[in-house]
């Protein structure tokens, strides 16, 4: 009998290590926290005590030096800290190789106090010049520089040298990228077809917003009805969500596509796929894609670091900002070949303009502000957040590619832009079971988390007897409208995602799709945003032509993916020539629906990865604007007490449609999301069985 | 409403969608019939098919032939049928208990792998119809009727079914069968004999869970193409129910089977036509078909009289 202790005890930790994987694993697949930069508030000023450079490597007769350079990203990043680093090799190679300059840099200093540790070591070993390559670096170099009075320090995107502050041994740069900017912006209007171009921005700062601010106002000198789609990911390295960016854009139907910082590669990879013409800033981004990345404008640090080189074996240690220029060829507009010469004649005409002055782009920037709002409605406000830690509990998994999913991207999404240290995300899966699921969200109370979502109307029971115990923990579950009012609770939200609006959407959608005027429809149970979701999409079916039939079938069960797609084989055979349907178990609905070649409406996450030609629209759950709620206000000292409802009106739904629609069907549904958004639509759902 | 579907589109939509479900339940079924007749009962079966779900799936999501990806969740299978029969035969844990442990294993760790070597959930080209085609233009899946029930099918639905009297063959007609279903029902008789029983239930529970291995890729790789964590979605357990349903005979798990998905399929049909049932009841109809079938009181009867008892030598 003591082996069945003994074996107990071992499936008891082999079960713990089944059951409990999620919740050991906070957001493994998290990338890392990237520090953003902030913006300098020296930004603003116009450069005017900027020293005009040769563009040319002029290093024959320097002696001996040492650089080190701090960088954000990689020598590799074929971006901002590659051009740099290539200019100085090139210095290397022309003065006479490692003997007469020596390099040595420290990568990915996304996290400032490293950056600074890093500053003073390079500077205490005697490197003769040491760079911070970043606007970030900044007031750590201020603090530094003074304890090394005859070494000379550089930072950029920048024009302060600190001569205010009284340092005399800094050096400031920057690329007025706004330039380029305005010829490949101008270029860009000239190629597309669309007359849509997208914008693949980082944060909105810096040497990006120069390059972006620039690129729009040349698109619109070109075309003023040229539509410039501009997003921030929020990040410098986030390769995915710039490549994720890339395909929203081509998805709105842009066709020439640019955007800055280390994370564009990703946007390259999307848009050569796409064929979707790239127009590259920083370095030169065409060995990703020869064919697509069809001009650039180069940054060429030579001259300016050449000349700063000379200057600290002169003895001046610092006390210049430099600027890269169109005009001081500090800026290389680099067209392809294939390109239209025409386009490209006209685009090198506008940067000619530029060099010799006749154009000033800040200038036009400034007038043309109000005529982009375009690239305002693309921003994203995120309000000041305490550090907050957030646990959520699951039925089903991260990777559902619905309910669950569609919620978690949407906190990966804040993690992502608040930091890992400053966003704690923890969660459950699989919590089907909800007793089992009671029991995590009281291991997360006591544990301390902010905030803990119960993703789940049936999670709702345990919820109301845990709150009470912890009054200042925020609790939150959906799909429900009840936050406890009733039974006195004041530290619970509730979160309804109006599922009736994006469905009659969708509906209006499939009732042009359909020829056979018979649609199918494949739900869980008839319940929470399911049931939502099929009152909407019949109505809005109905809503074009009553005589449609809308077969509806529920499988029972939220993760039956073989019964799913059984379900979709039945509606096929039934007559339905466009699928729709919701929950995790769709997977394989849309499998069924790719291999007969008929249009899938998805709801809750984005499917289309799945099946890229069959998924032609999304009713997208967008969680931030709701989770972003419960946060102020439980950081405000309200911890619940609100019922938070998604709908169109509130981004909390959000629609996509792919560019293979028919134009009169997209508009048809774009007139239903107005008019359920100002009111005019009134959703009613008919009777069923 | 739905007036222009002909009765005999509904009959074969069922029929076609009924044997494309009963696949995955047939091989895990026949499996744990295996382990069940040699007296272990393996409720781990949900477990094993979920990690040959997703080796099944990656196999081919690496490679892209469907072959690799059944080789592997053979392989698999054949593995974690081992590691239950240490638990569950030389250790000699409770079976039930052991079953479940197994289960949370294959759900925790398929889930694990998934996110860590896939990420997201992504489609394959697995096994697709054969349809026996002679001509580029003649098939016999097109045949009326008869094509669609026969011969518009992936070979791993063929190899479900032809698994069944197969499995029936070897049970009822070879010595290893024999001492299967022995080792089940008279272990110490077996004993006696001078055969090893922990042998014959070590290769019993390994040869079932290799199938339930390959009714998880079944899944994944050929009715589906695509890996979702937790996609069996309690198959196992109704593989386990089936097995009582059959009376622990490989033709008796072939009707449930067929009877369970059958139902199932007929469910969505219900739906569809818009009958005047509420949909929780379509729903229900499978699962209150097998509690009756399962309390029909001349069943127990045929259940091995070992099943669960672990066999210890030489106690009486």
């Amino acid at each position: 009998m003591k082996k069945v202790g003994l074996l107990i005890l071992l499936l008891l930790m082999l079960v713990a290590c089944g059951g409990g994987d999620a919740a050991d694993e906070p957001a493994a697949a998290q990338p890392a926290p990237v520090a953003e930069a902030t913006a300098v508030p020296e930004e603003a000023a116009p450069a005017e005590e900027a020293v005009e450079v040769s563009a040319e490597v002029d290093v024959a007769d320097i002696e001996a030096v040492r650089i080190a350079i701090v960088m954000p990203s990689t020598v590799t990043d074929l971006a901002w800290s590659q051009a740099l680093y290539d200019a100085l090799v090139r210095i290397q190679t022309e003065a006479g190789g490692e003997d007469m300059v020596e390099i040595a840099y420290t990568e990915n200093m996304f996290n400032v106090t490293d950056a600074a540790a890093a500053i003073r070591d390079y500077a205490a070993d005697g490197f003769n010049l040491v760079i911070a390559h970043g606007t970030q670096y900044g007031t750590s170099l201020f603090e530094i520089a003074p304890d090394f009075p005859e070494t000379s320090f550089a930072w950029g995107t920048a024009v302060d040298t600190g001569s205010e502050m009284g340092l005399e041994n800094i050096f400031a740069y920057e690329a007025r990228a706004e330039e380029g900017g305005y010829v490949n912006g101008y270029l860009a209007s000239l190629l597309s077809e669309s007359g849509i171009l997208g914008v693949v921005g980082p944060v909105e700062a810096g040497d990006a917003k120069l390059y972006i601010d620039g690129f729009v106002a040349g698109a619109i000198a070109a075309n003023p009805d040229v539509k410039v789609n501009v997003s921030y990911t929020g990040s410098f390295g986030d390769t995915a969500l710039a490549a994720e960016a890339a395909n929203t854009h081509i998805a709105a139907g842009a066709d020439v596509l640019t955007g800055s910082a280390q994370q564009v590669v990703g946007a390259i990879g999307a848009a050569k796929e796409k064929g979707v013409i790239w127009m590259g800033t920083q370095a030169d981004q065409s060995p990703i894609s020869e064919e697509t990345v069809v001009a650039s404008q180069l940054y060429n640090w030579d001259g300016v670091f050449s000349d700063i080189i000379k200057k600290h074996q002169a003895g001046i240690y610092g006390g210049t900002a430099y600027a890269l220029t169109l005009a001081n060829g500090g800026l290389v507009m680099s067209f392809s070949d294939a390109l239209d010469a025409d386009a490209v004649a006209a685009a090198m005409a506008e940067g000619d303009a530029i060099a010799a002055g006749d154009i000033d782009v800040n200038a036009v920037v400034a007038g043309e502000q109000t005529a982009v709002p375009a690239a305002e409605e693309a921003e994203m406000v995120y309000p000041e957040l305490e550090p907050v830690r957030i646990a959520l509990v699951i039925p089903s998994t991260t990777t559902d590619l619905a309910w669950s999913q569609s919620i978690y991207d949407s906190l990966a999404a804040l993690q992502d832009h608040y930091g890992a240290d400053n966003f704690e995300i923890a969660f459950s899966e699989n919590m089907f079971n909800v007793t089992d699921a009671a029991a995590a969200i009281r291991d997360y109370a006591d544990d301390g988390f902010n905030l803990i979502i119960a993703h789940g109307a049936q999670y709702g029971t345990s919820l109301f007897e845990i709150a009470p115990d912890f009054p200042e923990t925020s609790f939150a579950w959906g799909t429900s409208t009840n936050f406890g009012a009733d039974e006195g609770l004041t530290n619970v939200f509730s979160y309804d995602p109006r599922l009736e609006q994006g469905g009659y959407v969708s509906g209006v959608l499939a009732a042009y799709l359909t020829e056979s005027g018979v649609i199918g429809l494949v739900g869980p149970v008839d319940a929470g945003d399911a049931k939502l979701q099929v009152d909407g999409f019949v109505a809005g079916v109905h809503a074009v032509d009553p005589d449609i039939n809308v077969n509806i079938s529920f499988t029972g069960s939220f993760g039956d993916t073989a019964l799913a797609a059984e379900a979709a084989n039945t509606h096929l055979a039934a007559g339905a020539d466009v699928l729709t349907g919701s929950a995790q178990q769709v997977v394989g609905a849309i499998g069924v629906a790719k291999d007969a070649g008929v249009p899938w409406l998805g709801v809750q996450a984005d499917q289309s990865s799945l099946a890229p030609d069959s998924v032609v629209a999304t009713v997208f759950y967008n969680w931030i604007p709701t989770l972003l709620e419960m946060i102020t206000s439980n950081q405000s000292g309200v911890y619940g007490g609100k019922s938070i409802q998604m709908t169109l009106a509130n981004g909390g739904q959000q629609m996509i449609y792919a560019d293979s629609l028919p134009a009169e069907a997209v508009e048809a549904a774009m007139a239903a999301e107005a008019g359920i958004i100002d009111g005019s639509i009134e959703i009613v759902a008919e009777p069923r069985n | 409403m739905n007036d222009q579907l002909t009765l005999m589109t509904i009959v074969l939509g069922i029929i076609h969608s009924g044997i494309r479900l009963a696949t995955p339940y047939l091989y895990a079924a026949i499996g744990e019939t295996f382990s069940q007749r040699s007296g272990v009962l393996n409720l781990g079966v949900e477990g094993v098919m979920l990690m040959g779900s997703f080796f099944g799936f990656y196999a081919v999501y690496q490679t892209g032939n469907p072959w690799l990806g059944l080789l592997a969740a053979l392989v698999v299978g054949l593995l974690m049928g081992l590691i239950m029969g240490v638990v569950s035969i030389t250790l000699k844990a409770e079976q039930g208990i052991s079953g479940i442990g197994m289960y949370m294993f294959g759900l925790g760790l398929s889930s694990l792998l998934f996110k860590t070597m896939v990420g997201s959930v992504e489609g394959v080209e697995g096994f697709s119809e054969l349809r026996f085609c002679v001509t580029d233009t003649l098939c016999l899946a097109d045949v009326p009727i008869l094509g669609d029930i026969f011969f518009n099918h992936s070979i791993v639905t063929y190899g479900a079914f032809a698994l069944v009297p197969l499995a029936w063959w070897i049970l009822n007609k070879t010595t290893w069968g024999l001492k299967v279903r022995a080792a089940g029902q008279n272990p110490e008789a077996v004993d006696s004999l001078g055969v090893n029983v922990d042998a014959v239930r070590y290769v019993s529970v390994m040869v079932g869970s290799a199938l339930a291995g390959v009714a998880g890729a079944s899944l994944s790789i050929s009715l589906l193409g695509i890996f979702q964590e937790n996609m069996t979605n309690g198959m196992g357990f109704t593989a386990v129910a089936l097995v009582y349903f059959g009376s622990w005979r490989p033709y008796g798990v072939l009707v449930g089977a067929l009877l369970f998905s059958g139902v199932n399929a007929l469910q969505l049909w219900v739906q569809v036509l818009k009958l005047n049932i509420p949909s929780d009841v379509a729903v229900m109809l499978p699962y209150l078909l097998t509690i009756v079938a399962l309390a029909l009181p001349f069943r127990r009867s045929m259940q091995p009289a070992a099943l669960t008892k672990p066999f210890e030598r030489g106690e009486n």
